[in-house]
Order: C-alpha cells, then structure tokens, then sequence
C-alpha cells in the first residue's frame, strides 16, 4: 500500500526543474549517477498516476500558514467547497508561518511534488515567482470559472502579476488598520453624529484625541504592541510613510526614499510611545489584551484580530487609520492562492484546482467574518457583506492599500521587517535618534539590494 | 555519532561481549550492606533521588498536561491536578486527525529499512576487510575510518541536490539512502569479526563452501550479539533523525514522526494538552521498546558507544 | 582446487610434490580470486559510501564555488565570491561564535553531571533499573519530543520551571524569549536530552574497574574518598578522554533543539552554525553560498578534531 512513496508520483523523465541551464547539468548528472548507483532505477518504477481516487474525485493537496482564528475559518471554508461536490476533494496542511512555511513551499516546488494549491502572502511573490517556482494562472480558464481581472481592486490585482503572467489570485486583502472603544470614546467626546469616531486628519489631533481617551481609561489611550517584532513596527512605519504620499523604491541598486517623512514619522510614533497615551515597551499580546480588557480608547492592529475583539464582548468599531500627513494609505498584505510549480500538471487535476480556487473565491463571505476583506469584489459589493459591521466601516482600506516594497527579499515573514526590527526597535524603545535609525534601516536594505535575486 | 579514531580505551571493546554478560548484574548491590548506613552513603542516596526526580519530570508534566482539558492545561496558577479531572480527550483529538499513526508507519518503514539495508552492507564490507586481502583494502578501510569525520550536517546541500537529480525527492527513498552509510560500523564490526579464530572457518571452507556461505552459517551467528548492538544503535538513530528527514520531506503523508510533529501545524492554533498529548505518543514506541529490551538497548549503546574507538 | 591452495600456504608448508611454477600459479589464482570476492564484498558499501557521503562532499565543494540556486539558475564558477562574502557576513561570525559558546557551555556539564551520576548509580544502590531509565531514557527521545516537552517547561506563565522558581520567589523568566536567558535555557534542556550518553559510557567504564584494585587498597585502610581519588578516576581516565572528544563533536553540530525551541532566537543569539547553512540554503535559495559556510564549518570541525587527536594522543604517548 504505502509502497508507492518509495516511488516518485512522477514518473522518472520528467524535467524537476523550469528550463534554465541548472536542468541540463542536473539531468547529465542524472546520467553519471545512475549507472554508478542504479537507484535512479527506483524511480522510473513509479507510475502511480497523479490522484484521482476511485470515485473520480480529484484529491487536491492545498497548503497554507493559517492557524488560530484564521486556521479554524478557513478549515470550515474549506469543508464548504468540498460539500459543493464540484468533483474535487480538498485536503489542507497547515504548516508554521513566516520562514518555515515559504522554505518548505519551495523545497516542494523544486522536488516537483508540489501541492497543487498553496496560499502565499501577496508580498512573497514578487521574490518567489522568477525562479519558476510557481506556475501562472491560466486567466481564460478562471475566467470561463467565473473569476476575472474585473471582479478585484487594481492594486489587489496587480500585486499578483509579474512580466506579464498573472501568478497569485488574492483571497483577501488584511490591512493595518485602528479598533477603538466605543463606550471610552463616547465618554471622551470624540465620536461624530453617526457614532463612529469623528474625522481625524491632522497628528495633532490625533493626539487630542488619545490623550482625552487616556483621561478616560486612566491608563492608555492607544494599545499598539511592537516590541521584538519588526512586522508591527512595520506595518505601523509604512502606513504613516505612505500617507506622506513618499515613495519607497526598491527596483535600482540602492534605496530610493524619502528620509524627510520617514523621520516625521518616526518622530511621530516617538510622540504615541511616551508612557501616557501608549506604553513604549508592550509587545503584541500585551497590546491585544490591554485594548480587550478596556484599558485604552483605541488599537492599532491587523483586521485578523476582529474575531478576538468580537468574543472578548467589547463595544468597539474599526475603520481604517487616520488621514493623518495628507494622503489616505493603509499598509496591507494578501493572502493570495498561488500553483507551485509542477513539471508536468494533469490537466483534469489542474483543472480541478482552479475550480477549487473559484469556489472559494466565491464563497469568501465567511473569510470576511474573520475580519480580512475579500479580494474578490462581488462579494464585498453584497448585500451580506455591507451589512457586516465593522467589517463595512474599513473596507475602504482595500482602496488605499499598500503592499511592501517590491523587492527578493521584502514581504511578510521576510527578512526585511527584521532588518527594521534590528536598526530601528532603539528609536521605538529608548527614543533613539530617527534619522540615524532610518539610515542604517537604509543601509542593511541597501548591503541586500547589492545581492543578486537568488532565485 | 561521528568520533575521531584513537586506541581503543578498556571499557567498551566490541571484544567478546559474552564475557561482559551479567556484569551489570554482578556488581550492581556488590557493596550492599557494607556500611550501608554511612552518612556518605545516605548523602548518595538522597542525592541520585533528588537528580532522578528532576530527570523524569519533564516525562511527567508532559504526561500530567496531556490528560487535561485546554482549559486547565493553560489555566494559572499552574497546577498538577486539574480542577475539571483528568480527561483523554486531547489524545482522541490527535488520534483523530490521524498524522501521528501515519508519521508512526513512515517512520517504522523507512527506520526498519535503514537498519536493514546498514547491516548488510556493513557486515559485508567489515568481513571482506576482516579476511579477504584484496587489492586496495588498505587505502579503502582507512578512507572509510577518515570518512568518520564528516558531519552530515554539512551535506544538508549538496545531498538535497542529488535528490532533486535523482528525482527522489518526497520519496522514502530521500529519507532512506543517505542513512545507510555508518563507516564507523564498519570498524566496529570488523574488529569483532578480527576476533573470530579463522580456524572456525578454514574447516568449513575445506568442505567447500563458499566465502558467502562460510559468512552467513559460520560468521553471522557468531555475530548475534554485536550485529544486536549495531542494529540497536542505527535503528534508534534513525528513528530520532531529524535534520536530514526534514530536508527530504515536504510531502506531510510522507513525513516521520519527528519531522511531522514539527513542521505541520494545527489548524486550530496552540493547544497545549494535545501539543503534549502528541509528544507523548510520539515518545511511547521507543520507551516502551525501553522498558522491555533495556539490558540488551544498554549494552548496544555500551558497544557501540564510542562509535568504532 | 584454489582453495586448497590457500589452505596449504596457510599452514606454510606447501606440498614437496608440487612445483615452483605450480606454487606461484595457484598464488596467483588465489589472490585474484580473493581479490574478485573482497571487491565483490565492500561493492555494496562502497556504492551508497560514494554515494551519499563521498559524492556529495565533493559536490558540496564545488557548489561553495558558484552561485548555484535552489531552482538551479546562477550555476556558473564565481571563485571565492562565497567565501569572501561569508567572511564579511556578520551573521556568519555570530552563528559560528553561537556554535563555539554553546559547545563551550554544554560540554562541561555534560561531562561532569554524567561523571556524577554514573557514581552515584555504580554505588550499587537497589532499583539499579529506575536509575538508568531515569538518566538514559530522555536519550532516546526524539530532538522534537525533547525540545516539546522543555518549550512547556519553560512557558513563562504555564511552565513548570517559572512555577518552582516562583515558588521560592524568582521573578517569572522568558527563558527562550529572552536574549540572555536563551542560551542557558537551550543548554540546559540539551544536559537533560544528551547526559543519559555519556552516563551510560561511564557507568560501563566503572563496571570495567578490576574489583581487585578496591580490594586491595581496602585492606591497605583505604577509606572510600581515597579509593575515589586514587583508583576510580585515575581509571577513568581515557574514558573521560573520549567522552570530552565525542562530546565536543557533537555540540558543534547541534542544530535540532535550537532551531526547534527559539529558530535561532531571539534576534539570533542562539542561531547555530547548521541552522544558517539551513536558511542561507533553503530558506534564503542560496545553494553556492550556504555550502561555502557549511565548508567553512567543516574546517573547523577537522581542525579542532586533529587537534584533540593531537592532544591525546601526545599525552598517552
């Protein structure tokens, strides 16, 4: 029975490799090595042909780094699909995030017994999809599934294409965004006629507006937790960088950016972390707990964290960060479906993939239930999904996203948010200099720019 | 276990094991009753609890968690004796799942053949280098014990590489193969068989049997106990293995015990009791296989210990 | 019959009947007959030696030269590019430093608590089987099952070990989170895992010690401190010797129960040497360079290894 794993799926002259000129000396030295060993032989005894179980269901191998709230939402989605009985059977693995799980996906895709579905950080695939580790999507036959370029924001779409080819579909988009109390800030005096927080568009008031919270909770106006993790500096960095409307260009050889806002920035964030309105030195799960326990009006997080918010009973709302330099931005990643490569896919089993991918593109209303926002826009444009609060009130995030900087190394679960965590934590923590932050972030980034993609 | 080549110390001589049979037994309570009450003796004794005790409860807090419910298992303050009461609901639910019985299988299959495939070919090559003169024994058994001080960590790359080229990566074979190489076993088996007069031999061979008969009928059954040891010794080895499995395997279905305890997650985040309920279970076939075999897993160890000295 | 005439050079008086000629002949008919069986013999062994050790090192070597990825592009001959850039790479230097430190800490105690408890155990104390399921069983743990049961240990709020320290008032430590306690933690763990090794190699080393020798210096009025001193640990000399050879082999190659409990952790204080080679290779797809580190390792692995032979093997002789 367990026979066949001594065998390749595959059978034993398939190519592992995209063409490129490590597949010739390789295969040569499948040659060299056969004859010396006659284990090669091994494999050409392979010959189980890629699963279609007996009752015709294509057994489909769909990977992801979703756990927690996320893991469970997505195992229920996922159950959903395979009771649509659209002719695939789909099993998911659940492997650690960050750096584990985008090592293991391109051992998988190189060993050619890839998955026949990955779900991929949007950010990763600019580094990931030159090497040919994953495969493009055939856009005619999506859209014969119902799924096409027009039913997803610009920037959502774009983020997945690549010379041309299109090379992730994005499930959701999961921007940065700001819960608050809506009891602290009721008490506090800053909520509008319609009841959500009033318009905020200056750092000044922003300020105003944490310190009358603070007065309120008597302990903090704002949770925002950071400490040892570059990603939540990151995310909190970029977001006020953006709304600079100050780019950061990471296509040429050393970093373009704009050291002026950066440092505005900085220093701002240095004003949020004095002790009153936010505390200097929490990490993410004491920021979680402090907003959920009423301790502070407001919350800078991830929309992954609504479901925690939700059960914890809280009477909270959510909408994007304020305007507060000028130009509306949000920092944001996608969970994006991805086809790792495969040397030479069945067409029925790719087939099946893609209608996996449309049915849960398409039935991603209770993805939003999660807090993400769907990357597929008939969705988000439903009755259903406009009714859900807060999730209405900072879908507009989606529109003024932004990913990473496009770059090999740049994306979630990166290298690059430790480089920020490495240069720039003193400047968060102990009130370091801003601009001498900034520029050693600039000169790590720049010592990685030098490298050539490995991939 | 790697080790560098030095003359062979007193203790664990893959000598005439037979002779060491019972030595446990013999001296162990050898010095019982003398002075049994000294203050130094009580001292000891006191002390080895003390250390056994901190020895064994990691075993047992692992084992006190995984019988609790998720919610004492991470309720403060920390306590032995759940509130709720002891419950077995974190191993249905691993049980459930059904990666621990399937990563059990994958790693029983590919260790039963490593420790197969191993002594085979080492007893083979330790006789050829033990009796036969052959042309370029000498410089081939001295690059095999040379060869004893690669690290196979430092492999990890290349012997990827070579998998991808052969296509087997994701295979049991990827996990197999490059763990039947133990150099150090050769020497050990070869010193062993050194010690087995040749006149045993020359007898049958006037019969006319061949050197293959001559090595299975006469030599082998002589080399039960040492071949016990080797076999103890790589089969635990590579149960345990770690890094090279993990290199080799991305497929979940195909992955050993450890290897999949590590890598794939549980969908429903961090759950203590069954994180340790699957431990557990995980740890069990080895400790069990302890517990009955512990003279003989003992005394392989003792053998083969210093890795071919 | 060739056979007969290897019996009869054996026994060294080949038979006045046969000839010169014939004497050499079957000499020669013998040796290339045991040449044929001898190679026959090692050829399994050989194949998977050259196979999965010898190949790959060699291949290793020359992918140290180029800058081969993981998708197998970048494969051309760069000369010490890698080299030259690993001795640049302040990670590279903070991983092998990692690797020195936690070889440097683990060692001692792995020698000295084994020393310890194998003679207390050799005391002859009944229940001789709990002793050494005790001490040896973690031993056969698995490095995930081990580094599992200890994460727990260690939980900071949860753990048991935060729970006895608190007990006698010590503040609640994140022992793996926390850059200075990382590493000790991490060693600590591995003195659980591993001592119940080098327990056992003593113990057996102990039992080898002729009983005369005790006898003997028992009736000169030797108390036991005194036989301690100066027959037991005389005698187990060479044993400690190789002990704290094998030992320092394997921690330099530790890897497992770091990369496990902390990833290398927190902000790289514990990242060994293998697991940058691991993420430079198959993390970072850098295959060229991660096997110029992993060769560099290597060095130092024969270069300290030649160095304790040196040592010892100057000081037996």
């Amino acid at each position: 029975m367990a026979l066949h794993h001594f065998a390749h799926r595959r059978t034993a002259g398939d190519a592992v490799l995209p063409p490129g000129q490590g597949l010739t000396r390789r295969q040569m030295l499948i040659g060299s090595l056969a004859t010396v060993g006659g284990v090669a032989a091994a494999s050409s005894l392979a010959g189980c042909a890629p699963s279609a179980s007996a009752s015709g269901l294509h057994e489909l191998a769909y990977w992801h780094l979703l756990s927690g709230g996320d893991g469970i939402n997505m195992a229920g989605l996922v159950d959903k699909v395979n009771a649509l009985d659209h002719g695939y059977e789909a099993t998911q693995t659940v492997l650690a995030w960050g750096a584990p799980y985008y090592t293991k996906l391109a051992m998988a895709s190189v060993g050619g017994r890839s998955p026949d579905v990955a779900i991929m950080h949007a950010s990763r695939v600019a580094g990931y999809a030159p090497g040919g580790l994953l495969d493009p999507w055939d856009l005619d036959l999506l859209a014969e599934l119902g799924v096409a370029e027009s039913d997803f924001l610009e920037r959502v779409w774009a983020k997945g294409g690549l010379d041309g080819k299109q090379y992730s579909i994005a499930l959701d988009s999961h921007p940065f965004i700001m819960m608050y109390n809506l009891d602290v800030a009721d008490q506090a005096g800053v909520l509008g006629p319609d009841g959500q927080l009033a318009p905020i568009d200056s750092p000044d008031q922003f300020l105003e507006v944490a310190r009358a919270m603070q007065a309120v909770t008597g302990k903090h106006g704002l949770s925002y937790g950071y400490l040892g993790d570059g990603a939540q500096m990151w995310r909190l960095f970029y977001t006020l960088y953006k709304q600079h409307d100050a780019d950061f260009d990471l296509s040429g050889l050393t970093a373009k950016v704009d050291d002026a806002a950066a440092v505005e920035s900085l220093e701002f964030i240095q004003q949020l972390l004095d002790g009153t309105i936010c505390t200097p030195s929490g990490d993410y799960g004491t920021a979680v707990s402090e907003f959920m326990s009423g301790e502070s009006g407001m919350f800078f997080t991830g929309v992954w964290e609504l479901p925690t918010a939700k059960s914890s009973g809280l009477a909270f709302d959510a909408q994007p960060i304020p305007t507060l330099f000028g130009t509306p931005a949000a920092y944001a990643d996608s969970h994006a479906f991805t086809l790792p490569h495969q040397s030479s896919p069945d067409p029925e089993q790719r087939r099946a993939s893609y209608q996996f991918v449309a049915d849960l593109l398409q039935n991603s209303l209770g993805w939003a239930e999660a807090g993400h926002i769907p990357g597929y826009q008939p969705v988000v444009q439903s009755a259903e999904y406009q009714a859900l609060v807060p999730q209405a009130h900072y879908a507009a995030a989606a529109e003024i996203l932004n990913y990473d900087p496009e770059a090999w190394f740049t994306g979630s679960g990166s290298d690059f948010q430790n480089y920020f965590l490495e240069t720039v934590q003193s400047v968060y923590l102990d009130g370091a200099d801003p601009a001498e932050g900034f520029a050693a972030f600039v000169r790590r980034v720049n010592v990685q720019l030098a490298k050539p993609n490995p991939v | 276990m790697t080790t560098t080549v030095a003359p062979q110390p007193n203790a664990a001589a893959p000598g005439p094991v037979h002779k060491q049979r019972g030595r446990f037994a013999d001296k162990a309570g050898l010095r019982i009753g003398e002075r049994f009450a000294s203050p130094g003796r009580i001292g000891a004794i006191v002390a080895l609890v003390i250390l056994a005790v901190f020895w064994l409860l990691p075993f047992l807090w692992a084992v006190a968690t995984s019988f609790k419910t998720e919610t004492s298992a991470a309720a403060t303050p920390v306590s032995w004796l759940p509130p709720d009461g002891f419950t077995t609901e974190a191993y249905a639910n691993v049980l459930r799942e059904g990666n621990i019985p399937l990563w059990t299988w994958n790693s029983l299959i590919t260790a039963t053949a490593i420790t197969l495939i191993t002594l085979a070919v080492t007893a083979l090559a330790a006789y050829a280098f033990s009796r036969l003169d052959f042309t370029g024994r000498r410089w081939l058994f001295w690059a095999i014990i040379a060869s004893i001080i690669i690290p196979p960590q430092v492999l990890i790359v290349p012997l990827f590489y070579e998998m991808l080229t052969l296509n087997l990566v994701d295979t049991y074979w990827a996990v197999i193969l490059p763990q039947v190489v133990h150099p150090a076993m050769v020497f050990i088996l070869k010193k062993f068989f050194d010690q087995i007069p040749v006149e045993l031999e020359d007898a049958a061979r006037i019969d006319g049997a061949g050197r293959l008969r001559v090595f299975w009928s006469i030599v082998l059954p002589l080399s039960r106990p040492i071949m016990a040891a080797v076999a103890i010794f790589v089969f635990i080895a590579a149960w345990n293995n770690f890094l090279w499995p993990f290199i080799a395997t991305s497929d979940a279905s195909l992955m050993t015990l450890p290897v999949g305890l590590q890598t794939v997650k549980s969908a429903y985040g961090l759950q203590y009791a069954q994180v340790m309920a699957s431990a557990v279970l995980a740890a069990l076939p080895l400790v069990v296989v302890f517990l009955f075999f512990q003279r003989q897993i003992i005394k392989g160890f003792a053998t083969t210990g210093f890795g071919g000295q | 019959m060739s056979s007969a005439a290897l019996d009869a050079s054996a026994t060294g008086a080949p038979p006045r009947t046969t000839t010169a000629e014939e004497v050499r002949r079957g000499e020669r008919e013998r040796r290339a007959r045991d040449n044929r069986i001898g190679w026959a013999f090692v050829a399994p062994f050989v194949i998977v030696f050259v196979m999965f050790l010898i190949w790959p090192l060699v291949h290793g070597f020359y992918l140290s030269f180029t800058g081969e990825s993981i998708t197998g592009a970048g494969g051309e001959l760069i000369g010490f590019d890698n080299y030259a850039e690993a001795l640049r790479d302040p990670i590279m230097w903070r991983s092998l430093l990692n690797t020195l430190w936690f070889t440097v800490l683990s060692t001692v105690p792995l020698v000295v608590v084994a020393l310890i408890l194998a003679l207390l155990v050799h005391q002859g104390l009944p229940g001789q089987w709990l002793w050494r399921l005790s001490f040896f069983m973690p031993f056969l743990l698995a490095s995930t099952v081990a580094a599992q049961f200890w994460i727990w240990m260690y939980n900071p709020q949860l753990g048991l070990v935060n729970y006895v320290l608190g007990a006698v008032g010590v503040e609640q430590i994140a022992w793996l989170q926390d850059p200075q306690w990382a590493m000790l933690a991490v060693v600590i763990m591995t003195l659980w895992w591993t001592v119940g090794f080098n327990f056992l190699l003593y113990l057996t080393a102990l039992q080898n010690i002729p009983e005369q020798q005790y006898e003997a210096s028992a009736l000169d009025g030797a108390g036991r401190w005194r036989q301690l001193r100066s027959i037991t640990v005389p005698q187990l000399g060479p044993t400690t010797v190789l002990i704290v050879i094998l030992q320092v082999l394997a921690s330099l190659k530790v890897f497992d129960q770091i990369y496990i409990m902390t990833q290398g952790g927190p902000g790289g204080v514990t990242r060994p040497v293998v697991q940058y080679v691991f993420e430079v290779g198959f993390t970072g797809y850098r295959f060229g360079y991660a096997s110029s580190i992993a060769y560099i390792f290597f060095a130092i692995i024969v270069i300290i290894s030649v160095g304790q032979m040196r040592l010892t093997t100057r000081r037996s002789a």
